[in-house]
C-alpha cells in the first residue's frame, strides 16, 4: 500500500510519516529510510542531522539515495516497511542530473520511470510512505527549468494519489486526509519536539 | 456558473473534461494562454462553454485596463452570468491558485496577484459552484 504525504515546509510531514510507517510495520518488520537530499551547503547538512536524529531512537535503516530508485528496488521484501523522503528532492536530482531537463519529452519519460520505481517499490514492500511537498499556489515560474519541474511533479503527485490508499495533506502539523481513512500513525496527534 | 480552482498542475483541465463528459458533448473550450477569451453572442450554440487559464486573461485585463480592470472583469462575468441563465446553459471558469506562495518583489507581479484573488473572490461569489483540485481529486468548496 501507499500512504502519500504532502504538505508546505515545516508543515510536520516527516514526523506523521515516520510515525505512519511505524504504525504500517509489524512486530519484526523493518523500517527502512530513503534519504534523498544531497548535502550541499552547511543548512543543508544540518537539516539532514535533525531528520537523522528523529529517528535514531527507531530502528531505522537509513538508504542514501538521491536518485536512480530502481537501484535499491530490488534489496526489500515483504516485510519491509520504507519512507521515501522526498519526492521533491528524487525529482530534483533526476531532472536535473544532466542538462537534458530542457527537452520536455525526456523528462516525461524521467518522471514516467520515477513513479514505475514507485509502483515497483510498493508492489515488493508491505508499505510505502512518500513525503512530497505543496508547491503548487504560488504561481508557475517562467522560466524553462523551473516550469517543467513544476509540471513533473505535479504528474507524479496526481498519478500516486490516484493508486494511494492514502493521501494526506499537513497544515500547520495536522493531517488533512483527502483520500482513504484516517490513516495509521497519524493519530492520536502526539505531541512533538521543535 | 462553476469556477475550478486549484494550484498548477493539480488536474484541473483533466477533471472538468470528464466532470462535463466533454468527449461527447458539443462545448466551446477556450484556453486563455493560447487564445483570446471573448464575450457572448448569438452564434453560441453549445450549451457548455470553458474558460481556461483565467489568471493569464486577468494579466490581460490588467495590461489593458490598469486601474479599471476590476470593473470591467466583473462586467465580463455578469455578461456571461447572464447568458447562462438564457437557457439551459453552463459556463465553467478554470483559474490557477496563483497567491499562495512568496510576495514577488516586483510591484506588477504584485498588483497581478492581488487582482487575481479580487477576481476569483468575485466569480466564486457569481458561481453556483465551486470545486478546489488537488492531485486529481476535487473538493468542493461551494
Amino acid at each position: 500500500m501507499i500512504v502519500f504525504i504532502s504538505g508546505g515546509v515545516r508543515s510536520g510531514k516527516s514526523r506523521v510519516a515516520e510515525q505512519c510507517a511505524q504504525r504500517l510495520a509489524d512486530e519484526g518488520d523493518r523500517l527502512h529510510y530513503i534519504a534523498t537530499a544531497k548535502k550541499t551547503d552547511e543548512e543543508m547538512a544540518e537539516r539532514i542531522r535533525h531528520h537523522q536524529l528523529q529517528r535514531e531512537k527507531g530502528r531505522w535503516k537509513t538508504w542514501e539515495q538521491p536518485h536512480t530508485l530502481r537501484e535499491i528496488v530490488s534489496f526489500f521484501h515483504t516485510c519491509d516497511v520504507v519512507l521515501l523522503d522526498c519526492l521533491t528532492n528524487l525529482w530534483a536530482n533526476e531532472m536535473f542530473q544532466d542538462e537534458q531537463w530542457q527537452i520536455e519529452e525526456k523528462m516525461q519519460k524521467r518522471a514516467q520511470n520515477v513513479y514505475r520505481d514507485i509502483l515497483d517499490l510498493a508492489s515488493r514492500t508491505k508499505g510505502l510512505v512518500i513525503v512530497s511537498n505543496e508547491l503548487f499556489n504560488g504561481g508557475v515560474p517562467s522560466d524553462a527549468g523551473t516550469y517543467l519541474y513544476m509540471k513533473g511533479l505535479g504528474w507524479l503527485h496526481q498519478q500516486i494519489v490516484a493508486v494511494s490508499s492514502v493521501a494526506i495533506v499537513m497544515q500547520y502539523g495536522i493531517p488533512i486526509v483527502k483520500k482513504g481513512e484516517r490513516p495509521c500513525g497519524t493519530e492520536p496527534f502526539l505531541p512533538c519536539n521543535f | 456558473m462553476h469556477f475550478v480552482s486549484g494550484g498548477a498542475f493539480q488536474g484541473k483541465r483533466k477533471w472538468v473534461k470528464v466532470h462535463y463528459s466533454l468527449a461527447n458533448k458539443p462545448h466551446i473550450w477556450c484556453n486563455g494562454y493560447e487564445e483570446e477569451w471573448f464575450l457572448p453572442n448569438d452564434h453560441i450554440m453549445e450549451q457548455i462553454v470553458v474558460f481556461e487559464g483565467a489568471e493569464q486573461w486577468i494579466r490581460r485585463m490588467l495590461d489593458e485596463h490598469g486601474q479599471e480592470s476590476m470593473k470591467q472583469i466583473v462586467s465580463y462575468f455578469t455578461a456571461w452570468k447572464t447568458w447562462e441563465m438564457g437557457g439551459e446553459r453552463t459556463v465553467v471558469w478554470i483559474g490557477c491558485e496563483i497567491g499562495q506562495g512568496l510576495v514577488p518583489l516586483d510591484e506588477k507581479e504584485r498588483i497581478w496577484r492581488d487582482i487575481v484573488g479580487w477576481s476569483y473572490q468575485r466569480l466564486a461569489a457569481m458561481c453556483d459552484r465551486v470545486d478546489r483540485l488537488w492531485c486529481g481529486i476535487a473538493e468542493r468548496i461551494k
